[in-house]
C-alpha cells in the first residue's frame, strides 16, 4: 500500500455523464474536489476526429476488423465504436467480464476522461410522473423515493446548462424541458407525422427528437454545423458531454484535481467512524497502489462499474459488499429493448433531399398504457425513427454496373421511414451481477458475471411494436411497410441501470431518495445504478438531475455539519 | 507514490477545453485548422499482396463497375490500392482465398468462352462476362441465397465502397461537403445526397 494522500472535501469516481455534474456542482459550491477516472485524458484537439473524412481512415471508416475482433468483440457490436471512435471504448482483453450460460450481456464501455459521454447518442427525455409511479402502481420493484417534481427543478437546472433541443408538446407522460429551439423536421418526416396526426390526435404524436445538441450559441459553446459523426467528438463543443461542458466549468473553480489513470478498486470503509474513509486506487500506467481520503464518495463510474466497486468493498461489517445490508446491491439489473419496429416507403417528393448530416431522429413518446391498459403488458414503449433517401451504398445490392449504373446512383434512393421501438424492462431481482471469483482484470480488481434476460413483460411488448408501428405507417400512407423484430441481447442499448437501487426502505434497497446509501451516509451513487424502474425514456438526463439534486443535499448537509 | 508524483499525472490529465475563454468564432477557428491537418493515406508504395497480373485485372474490372465519365472513375480513385490494403489486412483466410480463386476463374471463363485471358478481350467481351456474374449474383439474390461470397459480389462492393469514400468520389463525384453547417429539411435533390454519411 503506497502512502495516504491528503484528505478532499470529495471524491468523485468516474468523469462521464454523472462524474463531469458532479465535479461541477460540488466545486462550485466550494467543495475541494478529486475526481478519479480510470482511463487515460483526452485532447479533443489530437482525440477528436469528426472532421477527418473517410479516406483518411486505412478502412475507410470500416474500422480495422482484425483488431475489432482480437480486441473489442463486445464493443464493435456498438454501431459507434468505428475506426475513428473505437479508441472511446475499452479493450475487451484487458476489460473481461462473464455471463451465465445461454445469457448472453453485451456491456458497451468507455474508459477515458469524458467516459461514455462522448460517444453517446444525445437523447435527452425527462421522466414523468407516471414513471417514478409505476413501480408502486403495479408491484414491480420497489417504489421510487422521489416523484417528478422533486426532480423537475434540476431538470430545469441542468438543461439550462447542457442545452436541451426540442419542441414542447405539453405530455403528462413525457414532461417538456427547458428547450433551445428545435431541430427540423424534414417533408417526409413531415408527412408520416401529418398522416399520424390525422388518425391519432393526441394519443401517438410524433415530434423531434429531443437532443441535447445547441441549436443556437449557447454557454460559450457553438450551435451544430450538421456535420455528423457526434460519437467521434466535437470540436466546436456543441453537443453536450462532461468532456466538453461540465468538467471545464468544474477546472475553472480551480477546486477540481482531475486525475486520470486511477482504477478505483474498492470504497474504504472505516469500521471506526461507520463511514466511507476515501478509495483504493491503482495507477493503471505504474500499478502503484495508493489511497486516497474524501469527507464524501460520489460513485459515477457507469451502474455497472459502481456497482462491482461496492462488490469488491468487502469488510467485516459488509461481507457481501459495501452498502449491501439489504442484500439488493447488483440485483434489479435492467436495460431497454431496441430493434423492433417497421420500416416504409413514403410516396412521392422524388425531387426532394434533407441536407446536412441531422444528428437526431424523430420521438414518438410512449402511448401504451397511457390511455388505456393494454391485456398484454404492463409499462410501454418509445419509438424513435427518421426519414431518409439512401445514398451510393444501395448500389452494392442493385444489378448492373457502368456509366449508366454510376449516373443511377447520383439520385438518391427512395424514402424510407423507420420506427424502432425502445422497451422499458421492469426491473426483476433474477437479472443481477455479482462478482465472477476466477477472472480478474488487467489491474487485477476482481470482475463481474452478469446473468441478464428479458422476461416475459418485455417479449410481449416486442411483439406490439412492429404492429403499432406498422399502423402508423399504414396511416401515414407509406408503402411496402415491413415490420421487424430482433432479438438483441441485453445491453446494447447502453442503457443498463438499477444495480445499486434507491428505495424507501433500507430492507429492500441500497441507497435513499438522495441517492445516499442507507448504510453509509457519506457515501453516494448518482449513476444509472440508482435507478428503481427503467421508463422507456433515454436515461441520462435523469442522472444528470439526480446528481446535481444529490450534489446539493450533500452541500446543504456539510453546511449544517450532518455528514 | 509520492504526492508530487501524484501531481504531476494529475497535470498531464488535463487538457480540457476552456469555456468562456473561446467564443463560438474561435471554436470555429479552431475547427478550420483541424480540418486544414486532415493526412492522407494514400501513397505511391509497392502492393501488399496483389501481384501485377491480379492488380491489372482487379483494376480493369473496377473501372468498368465504376468508369470515368463526366467525373474520375474507379481507376483515378485508386480503387485497386483499396482492395490491396482490404485483401491483405482486413478479410479473413477464407475470403481472401475465394477472391484470389475468383480472379483465376474469370481467366477461365474467359478462356473458355473466347480462348483468350480476360485481360486481353476486347472490353464488350469484358463487359459481357461482367454481365454473366452479375445475373448470377442477381439470381441469388432473388433466391434469398447469401451474395456476399460471390466473387463479383465482393468484387463490386469493393469498389463502390473503394471509389464513393476515396478523395475523388467523395469530392468530385459526390461533391460532399464534410462541414454542411446547415440541416435543410426539404432542399431540391443535388448529388451528395444528404451529405457525409452514408
Amino acid at each position: 500500500m503506497g502512502m495516504r494522500q491528503s484528505t478532499y472535501d470529495a471524491i468523485v469516481v468516474g468523469s462521464g455523464i454523472s462524474g463531469g455534474w458532479a465535479a461541477k456542482e460540488l466545486t462550485e459550491a466550494g467543495l475541494n474536489t478529486l475526481v478519479l477516472e480510470a482511463g487515460r485524458s483526452i485532447d479533443p484537439a489530437a482525440d477528436y476526429a469528426e472532421h477527418e473524412p473517410a479516406w483518411s481512415f486505412r478502412y475507410r471508416g470500416l474500422g480495422d476488423r482484425r483488431s475489432l475482433e482480437q480486441r473489442q468483440p463486445v464493443q464493435r457490436t456498438c454501431y459507434a465504436c468505428d475506426e475513428a471512435a473505437a479508441k472511446f471504448f475499452v479493450d475487451d482483453v484487458e476489460n473481461p467480464y462473464s455471463t451465465a450460460d445461454g445469457k448472453p450481456f453485451l456491456w458497451i464501455r468507455g474508459r477515458q476522461v469524458g467516459g461514455k459521454s462522448i460517444m453517446w447518442a444525445r437523447q435527452s427525455y425527462r421522466w414523468s410522473d407516471p414513471d417514478f409511479g409505476a413501480n408502486l402502481r403495479d408491484g414491480h420493484g420497489v417504489d421510487w423515493p422521489i416523484r417528478y417534481r422533486d426532480l423537475a427543478p434540476w431538470y430545469d437546472h441542468v438543461e439550462r446548462f447542457a442545452g436541451i433541443s426540442g419542441e414542447a408538446l405539453g405530455l403528462d407522460q413525457l414532461p417538456d424541458s427547458q428547450f433551445l429551439p428545435p431541430m427540423a423536421v424534414n417533408c417526409a418526416e413531415q408527412f408520416v407525422k401529418d398522416g399520424v396526426e390525422r388518425r391519432y390526435g393526441r394519443e401517438r404524436v410524433i415530434t423531434i427528437g429531443r437532443t441535447a445538441i445547441l441549436t443556437v450559441n449557447h454557454s460559450g459553446r457553438a450551435a451544430c454545423h450538421y456535420c455528423g459523426p457526434c460519437h467521434r467528438g466535437c470540436i466546436t463543443l456543441s453537443y453536450f458531454s462532461s468532456l466538453n461542458a461540465t468538467l471545464p466549468a468544474a477546472a475553472a473553480t480551480g477546486l477540481m484535481t482531475l486525475r486520470p489513470n486511477s482504477v478505483v478498486a474498492e470504497v474504504v470503509y472505516d469500521p471506526e467512524t461507520d463511514r466511507a474513509r476515501g478509495v483504493r486506487v491503482i495507477d493503471a500506467v505504474t500499478m502503484e497502489e495508493m489511497e486516497f481520503e474524501g469527507r464524501v464518495v460520489f460513485l459515477c463510474a457507469s451502474a455497472l462499474e459502481s456497482t462491482r466497486i461496492l462488490l469488491n468493498s468487502k469488510s467485516t461489517r459488509f461481507p457481501d459488499g459495501l452498502g449491501n445490508s439489504s442484500g439488493e446491491l447488483g440485483h434489479n439489473l435492467m436495460d431497454h429493448t431496441m430493434q423492433s419496429g417497421a420500416t416504409g416507403l413514403v410516396p412521392g417528393l422524388d425531387d426532394r433531399n434533407a441536407y446536412g448530416n441531422r444528428p437526431n431522429g424523430l420521438y414518438v413518446p410512449r402511448f401504451r398504457n397511457v390511455w388505456d391498459e393494454h391485456p398484454d403488458f404492463m409499462r410501454g414503449y418509445g419509438f424513435q425513427g427518421s426519414a431518409s433517401r439512401a445514398g451510393w451504398s444501395r448500389g452494392t445490392a442493385m444489378p448492373a454496373f457502368g456509366a449508366e449504373f454510376k449516373e443511377a446512383l447520383r439520385q438518391p434512393g427512395p424514402w424510407q421511414m423507420r420506427l424502432n421501438g425502445f422497451g422499458e424492462c421492469l426491473p426483476r431481482h433474477s437479472n443481477y451481477v455479482e462478482i465472477d471469483p476466477d477472472r480478474k482484470d488487467r489491474w487485477g480488481v476482481p470482475v463481474l458475471r452478469i446473468h441478464c434476460e428479458w422476461g416475459e413483460n418485455e417479449r410481449s411488448m416486442l411483439q406490439d411494436m412492429p404492429v403499432t408501428a406498422a399502423e402508423m405507417l399504414e396511416a401515414a400512407g407509406c408503402t411496402n411497410i415491413t415490420p421487424f423484430s430482433n432479438d438483441t441481447p441485453p445491453g446494447l442499448t447502453i442503457h443498463e441501470m438499477g444495480t445499486a437501487r434507491m428505495g424507501r426502505d433500507p430492507q429492500t434497497s441500497v441507497l435513499n431518495g438522495y441517492n445516499q446509501c442507507h448504510d453509509v451516509p457519506n457515501l453516494f451513487v448518482t449513476d444509472g445504478a440508482s435507478m428503481a424502474s427503467s421508463a422507456c425514456q433515454n436515461p441520462s438526463l435523469t442522472y444528470m438531475a439526480l446528481t446535481a439534486r444529490a450534489c446539493a443535499y450533500v452541500v446543504e448537509q456539510l453546511q449544517r455539519r450532518e455528514l | 507514490m509520492h504526492r508530487r508524483d501524484a501531481i504531476r499525472t494529475v497535470s498531464a490529465g488535463l487538457a480540457l477545453p476552456t469555456l468562456g475563454a473561446l467564443a463560438p468564432d474561435h471554436l470555429w477557428a479552431a475547427a478550420r485548422s483541424i480540418h486544414d491537418r486532415i493526412r492522407c493515406t494514400q501513397q505511391d508504395q509497392g502492393f501488399l499482396i496483389l501481384t501485377e497480373h491480379q492488380n491489372a485485372v482487379v483494376t480493369t474490372l473496377a473501372e468498368l463497375i465504376i468508369p470515368e465519365t463526366d467525373t474520375p472513375g474507379a481507376t483515378a480513385a485508386q480503387v485497386n490500392r483499396f482492395v490491396d490494403v482490404m485483401l491483405a489486412e482486413w478479410f479473413d483466410d477464407d475470403e481472401r482465398a475465394e477472391f484470389s480463386r475468383g480472379l483465376v476463374e474469370l481467366d477461365a471463363r474467359s478462356a473458355n468462352t473466347f480462348g483468350t485471358p480476360f485481360l486481353e478481350l476486347e472490353e464488350a467481351q469484358q463487359v459481357g462476362l461482367l454481365r454473366r456474374l452479375d445475373d448470377e449474383v442477381t439470381a441469388l439474390r432473388q433466391a434469398e441465397q447469401p451474395t456476399q461470397d460471390h466473387f463479383f459480389s465482393r468484387m463490386k462492393w469493393l469498389t463502390l465502397y473503394g471509389y464513393y469514400t476515396s478523395e475523388v468520389g467523395a469530392t468530385e463525384e459526390l461533391q460532399q461537403a464534410i462541414i454542411p453547417f446547415r440541416y435543410e429539411p426539404c432542399a431540391p435533390v443535388r448529388r451528395g445526397g444528404s451529405g457525409q454519411w452514408e
